[in-house]
């Protein structure tokens, strides 16, 4: 009754997302972001004016997806469930949601990937983050109900709806970054070129309207303010990715910070967010963890050294390696601090907040029906983090996260972690430094089944990255 | 004579802007109708739907021109449920609390929502000594659309209609275990808002 779906479909995107991910980290793409000073502030920002607000062509756009990705899966690919019809449609509306039985890496990375090309069908034709969010809705709704021919899937849903619009803000913005409307020639060509596995809906509306050869001024997203990547390559030494054994492995992590919660008071959603991507030997990409300002107010006088900041934030997760696989849906609320130390570039930040889980995920050995080894939940949570840093460059963090799932659909089952560790970087000459990650993953699982054994699991997961570090920072003075 | 027509175009007075034809500041809004309820299962594919009576009440504010934001409470109950067949003993009540975005595209008075929050199931099954309530708590969502009907500056009608989908986990009854239940509430309600 619960068969895998296919998830040939998401196999492509999903790697060449990594690679993207990675291109841009390169000297072509946010490197190159250029603060521009001279922008008038009555700019709306985060919508580019320069477009027509095309609600229609977005929402065709969006179903047009669908119609297509589902007849690639069906014509060439032969997916069964992808043969849907009027009869599988009806059997749909009457049987309506279940829980489905996919990988975790499908329905927590795949789903949120799709669900970003239906809201940035909203970005790229002129709406905002708000008006693009509905867009995102639909389409992951008319996939569920039509695109498939089994019955739709609630956790899908809740995936590809929320996590599409935390992606695709986020991947609109970074493409953004890439694109450069003030430049022409070959160099132009590959800056759209590069941005097309990050935000493909995005490049060919602009390919479409001869955006990729029009010269004109960039999008507000172009300008972040001030950025921060880390690309960092070492080793990792983790417990529990063998059996009691410390796994030696290979590791890649990409820091990126967009924007400052301090640096230009709050214009628009995103205009603030941070995403870390883990790459690794023995579980290839395996980390996906961003967190985006959906709104910002500052508490205290924007000229004092100490500074306080009241946000709500959007957050996805995405992690999954051997050892253990968790993610979600979340929105977090509270506090960014700043206090300034010496004559002011030197401060130490903290930020404090507490967070609801729309949906998570999250393994569980004693999980019940069918092949899925993970439950969904929605929780609650919070977590703490302490950082030295100039102009947002940081250098020592520490960390403490703490989240608690009630499963809805597995195990009958109550999940807690705490996940919290410390990272030292230390630069060396020229952009290039080393550093130092420590953490401890701790869960504990208590199953309400009396069958289950055991009925209360605890485990733990410690581990040391030690990593060469290549970093790009820019700092604009607030506009 | 583009001059002149650009300088009556300037002394023009301005249109003055159109109230909005929806709700201002803080506003509530209490509702009652009735619906028919789903329940469906993981463990098979029988689906059970009952008639149902419910109502929510919305507290909000406002975002923007066309965007609101509420909480939202929604209590559905059927007396006369059950998860066997012709079994009409279970009393199933379901309840949703979220924060709901009504979304007005236009000037008129119609509008788009959607809501996310908690969801919680209750089951009173009868037994033979003393009832048994068996709860679920999970994962709750809603989506419709309604039309503000404005009968004052202050008041208005206003008809919804929506789903609530309430994903509340297992079920351990006296007759055995249901497996991750989701319920779907459909309801058509009459409101009373205060704008």
């Amino acid at each position: 009754m619960h068969e895998p779906r296919s998830s040939c479909y998401l196999g492509a995107v999903r790697n060449s997302f990594l690679i993207a991910v990675l291109a841009c980290a390169a000297p072509f793409g946010i490197i190159d972001a250029q603060v521009d000073t001279t922008r008038p502030l009555a700019r709306p920002v985060g919508v580019d004016t320069s477009i027509p607000k095309r609600a229609a062509l977005a929402i065709t756009e969006a179903l047009s997806i669908n119609v297509l990705v589902n007849r690639v899966d069906a014509w060439a690919l032969g997916a069964d469930w992808a043969r849907a019809s009027l009869k599988s449609w009806g059997r749909n509306i009457r049987l309506g949601w279940e829980w489905d039985e996919d990988g975790f890496r499908t329905n927590m990375f795949g789903h949120p990937y799709h669900g970003g090309l239906y809201f940035n069908a909203g970005r790229s034709n002129g709406l905002s983050y708000w008006e693009s969010a509905p867009i995102s809705f639909l389409g992951s709704w008319t996939w569920e109900y039509l695109g498939e021919n089994y019955r739709p899937s609630l956790n899908d849903f809740f995936m590809t709806s929320f996590g599409g619009i935390a992606l695709g803000e986020m991947v609109h913005r970074l493409a953004a970054t890439v694109r450069d409307n003030t430049a022409h020639g070959g160099k132009r060509t590959w800056r759209e070129l590069a941005t097309m596995p990050l935000d493909p809906v995005g490049g060919l509306n602009r390919l479409m309207r001869g955006d990729w050869r029009r010269l004109g001024p960039n999008p507000p997203e172009h300008d972040p303010g001030a950025f921060v990547l880390r690309v960092h390559l070492g080793a990792r030494f983790a417990k529990g990715f063998v059996i009691d054994g410390l796994a030696r492995l290979p590791v890649g992590v990409v820091d990126l910070v967009y924007g400052d919660p301090f640096l230009r008071p709050y214009r628009a959603p995103f205009d603030a967010f941070n995403v870390r991507a883990i790459v690794s030997g023995g579980s290839g990409f395996n980390v996906l963890r961003a967190t985006g300002r959906l709104y910002g107010k500052d508490m205290n006088d924007r000229s004092r050294r100490t500074r306080h900041q009241f946000a709500i934030n959007q957050r996805y997760d995405y992690v999954s390696n051997p050892a253990q696989s968790i993610g979600g849906q979340s929105v977090e609320f509270g506090i960014y601090s700043r206090w300034s130390i010496g004559r002011g570039d030197f401060g130490i930040r903290t930020s404090v907040f507490g967070d609801v889980i729309l949906m998570g995920a999250i393994d569980a050995p004693n999980t019940g029906l069918g092949e899925r080894v993970y439950d969904f939940g929605p929780g609650a949570g919070g977590r703490f983090q302490l950082a030295l840093e100039r102009r947002g460059l940081r250098f020592l963090t520490l960390f403490l996260q703490g989240e608690y799932i009630h499963a809805v659909s597995g195990a009958s089952a109550d999940h807690g972690v705490l996940f919290g560790g410390w990272e030292l970087n230390v630069p060396i000459v020229r952009g290039l430094g080393l550093a130092i990650h420590a953490t401890n993953f701790n869960r504990v699982s208590h199953y309400s089944d009396p069958a289950a054994n055991p009925r209360t699991d605890r485990r733990y997961f410690p581990e040391l990255r030690i990593l060469a570090v290549w970093t790009k920072f820019g700092f604009s003075p607030a506009q | 004579m583009s001059l002149a027509a650009g300088s009556a175009a300037q002394e023009a007075p301005k249109p003055a802007k159109r109230q909005r034809p929806h709700r201002t500041g803080l506003w509530a809004e209490i509702a009652a109708g009735p619906g028919f309820m789903r329940v469906a299962r993981s463990d098979n594919d029988r689906v059970i739907t009952a008639p149902v009576e419910g109502g929510f009440l919305r507290l909000g504010g406002v975002i923007s021109d066309n965007v609101l934001l509420s909480w939202e409470s929604a209590g559905f109950n059927d007396e006369t449920f059950g998860f066997g067949g012709g079994d009409t003993t279970v009393a199933a009540e379901m309840a949703f609390v979220g924060v709901t975005v009504l979304w007005y595209p236009g000037r008129t008075g119609w509008f788009l929502k959607g809501a996310v929050g908690l969801a919680q199931g209750t089951f009173t099954v009868p037994a033979a000594a003393q009832a048994d309530t068996v709860e679920g708590t999970g994962i709750g969502m809603s989506f419709g659309g309604g039309w503000d009907f404005a009968i004052s500056r202050k008041y208005a009608f206003t008809i919804n209609a929506a789903a609530f989908v309430t994903a509340i986990g297992d079920l351990v009854l006296p007759s055995g275990r249901v497996d991750d239940v989701i319920g779907t509430m459909y309801q058509v309600s009459l409101s009373f808002t205060f704008r």
